[in-house]
């Protein structure tokens, strides 16, 4: 049983009732797998609590105000349906992803992602789940989490570390793409660059923070929005 | 003397305010740029129509080129035409590394009609320009405008950038088409590989017409990841006499990591000076037929 699995069996997604009770009865017997899961459990716990960051009282009564007007004005407007194309399984993808190889200074080459494997991934799409969307936080969390925490002397880290970041973040974009959400692929296609800027050799560390720095505040952003045009669907705020 | 130092001790303690007033006020203005760039982050949860007047605010203000950039990006995820206008204003206005950013974060907003004034940005602007229109272009997958610069280049360089963007953007037909350009430069064989383009590469390593081509085609046959490319090399290399040829056939197979072709060429091979350049090979390749060939070998000595 892969991680993969584990994680859709955490978000409670992408898994059928069969799928579920298997893995459930996999848990209670298999104390390697349980063991596994409480690793996943506790990394993804984590992602949610990274995401939540003390501010300055004044700002946060700002940004309630804003956040509220917001709702205000569009609840007024008509609402457009946001990301329903993308939904699909993406576990399958990353897990694909992982066996590819990738080229740090060759950037973006559409031929290194495995062509064969999107169809399969997209006819095996749920177009009524969000777990695309929410396979996509994931990856933009960890991503800027591993970024954050990773130390920048700490080369063969970060390179390793940036190349899995590139790896799943072409996959999202691919799929992205072939999803008619060009704009979500173009804004992937933008952090890649970033993402291979700052795995180069000859990057010197005040590059590297700044880089860091704008990369984090633009994957914050796409989070934001994310949750934002998620809640939108769902008329939760 | 007693002067000297008294005047020494009072410079020092100016330098001192001095320092420590200017790192203060660096200390404030890194805080407000944090704050600034916070505000802008909770702008994407506001209506468009009320972010947009804050954000061009920011842009044209006496900011720092962070929080700009910043703006930046919150501007290309702003619905709105006058956005996009405003993204186009702001790249042709600035320089250095804003315009680097005004230019690229077009490419992320992707608005047809902003992407139709990158040309123009293109050709008035320096190196640096020039690589973030392609950029721009490559973000927005705008395959025909990299086309259209690459068709254009006035030289080596450009044409090199324009073709290896295309590559990226697996821009295959395109490629194809340019390979009949006169002078075609070892950077369109590098962009068929990257774009894994195997079929055109095998057509340039056969084709003997201009040898130096056909070296750098064979050699970049092993960037291609595809499962007919080994045997295609073993073919090339058991197929010719040239010396040249069949080390960039080897070369290929080292970079493809071939190592059941070189163990083929190994033991098909009567040699002992091609056996000795091929046992390198293997040993570079860490393959683990070299164990095989070594107890071979010291089979042969009992």
């Amino acid at each position: 049983m892969n991680d993969e699995t584990l994680t859709f069996y955490y978000y409670n997604d992408g898994l059928t009732r069969e799928e579920r009770q298997a893995v459930a009865n996999r848990l209670a017997t298999d104390p390697g797998t349980a063991a596994r899961y409480q690793v996943i459990c506790r990394q993804l716990d984590q992602l949610g609590a990274a995401s939540i960051t003390a501010a300055p009282s004044d700002m946060v009564e700002r940004w309630h105000e804003s956040i509220n007007r917001a709702v205000r004005s569009e609840s007024a407007m008509p609402r457009k349906p946001v990301l329903h194309t993308w939904s699909f399984i993406w576990g399958a993808a990353v897990t694909a992803a992982l066996a590819i190889g990738i080229g740090i200074g060759v950037y973006i080459s559409g031929g290194n992602v495995s062509e064969a494997v999107l169809p399969d991934v997209i006819v095996a799409a749920n177009p009524n789940s969000s777990a695309f969307v929410r396979g996509l936080r994931v990856h933009l969390r960890e991503s800027e989490q591993g970024l954050s925490e990773t130390p920048f002397d700490a080369t063969a880290d970060r390179t390793l570390l940036l190349m899995r970041i590139i790896e799943q973040n072409r996959l999202f974009e691919k799929v992205a793409q072939r999803n008619d959400s060009p704009a979500l692929a173009r804004v992937l296609r933008s952090f890649e660059l970033v993402l291979v800027r700052l795995a180069a050799d000859d990057i010197t560390p005040e590059e590297a923070e700044e880089l860091q720095a704008k990369l984090l505040f633009e994957l914050n952003v796409i989070l934001t929005k994310l949750d934002r045009e998620s809640s939108d669907e769902s008329g939760i705020i | 003397m007693k002067m000297h130092t008294y005047l020494k001790l009072t410079i020092s303690v100016l330098v001192l305010l001095a320092t420590s007033m200017a790192f203060s006020q660096d200390e404030d203005t890194s805080e407000k740029d944090e704050l600034k760039i916070a505000a802008l982050e909770a702008m994407i949860s506001a209506p468009p129509e009320l972010a947009l007047p804050r954000v061009r605010k920011i842009l044209e203000g006496n900011n720092s080129d962070e929080v700009k950039e910043s703006a930046l990006f919150i501007l290309s995820q702003i619905d709105l035409p006058e956005a996009q206008t405003l993204l186009v204003e702001t790249a042709k206005q600035v320089s250095g590394v804003l315009q680097v950013e005004a230019i690229q974060t077009i490419g992320i907003g992707g608005d047809p009609a902003a992407l139709s004034e990158l040309k123009g940005i293109y050709d008035v602007g320096d190196v640096e320009v020039r690589e973030a229109v392609l950029n721009a272009l490559m973000i927005a997958h705008d395959v025909d405008a990299v086309m259209e610069i690459a068709t254009a280049a006035k030289d080596d360089a450009e044409f090199e950038a324009a073709v290896e963007m295309l590559a990226v953007m697996d821009a295959t037909e395109e490629l194809r088409s340019l390979r009949n350009r006169p002078g075609m430069s070892e950077a369109l064989i590098e962009a068929f590989a990257i774009s894994g383009d195997a079929e055109t590469l095998r057509e340039l390593a056969l084709d003997g017409s201009n040898k130096e081509r056909q070296l750098e085609a064979i050699e970049a046959l092993g960037i291609v990841d595809h499962e007919e490319i080994g045997p295609t090399l073993v073919s090339i290399y058991k197929g010719s006499d040239d010396k040249e040829i069949r080390e960039a056939a080897l070369e290929g197979m080292l970079i493809a990591d071939y190592d059941d072709g070189v163990l083929e060429l190994y033991r098909t091979s009567q040699d002992p000076r091609e056996k000795t350049d091929l046992l390198g090979y293997l040993t570079m390749m860490d393959s683990d037929g070299i164990w095989e060939i070594i107890d071979a070998a010291l089979e042969e000595d009992d």
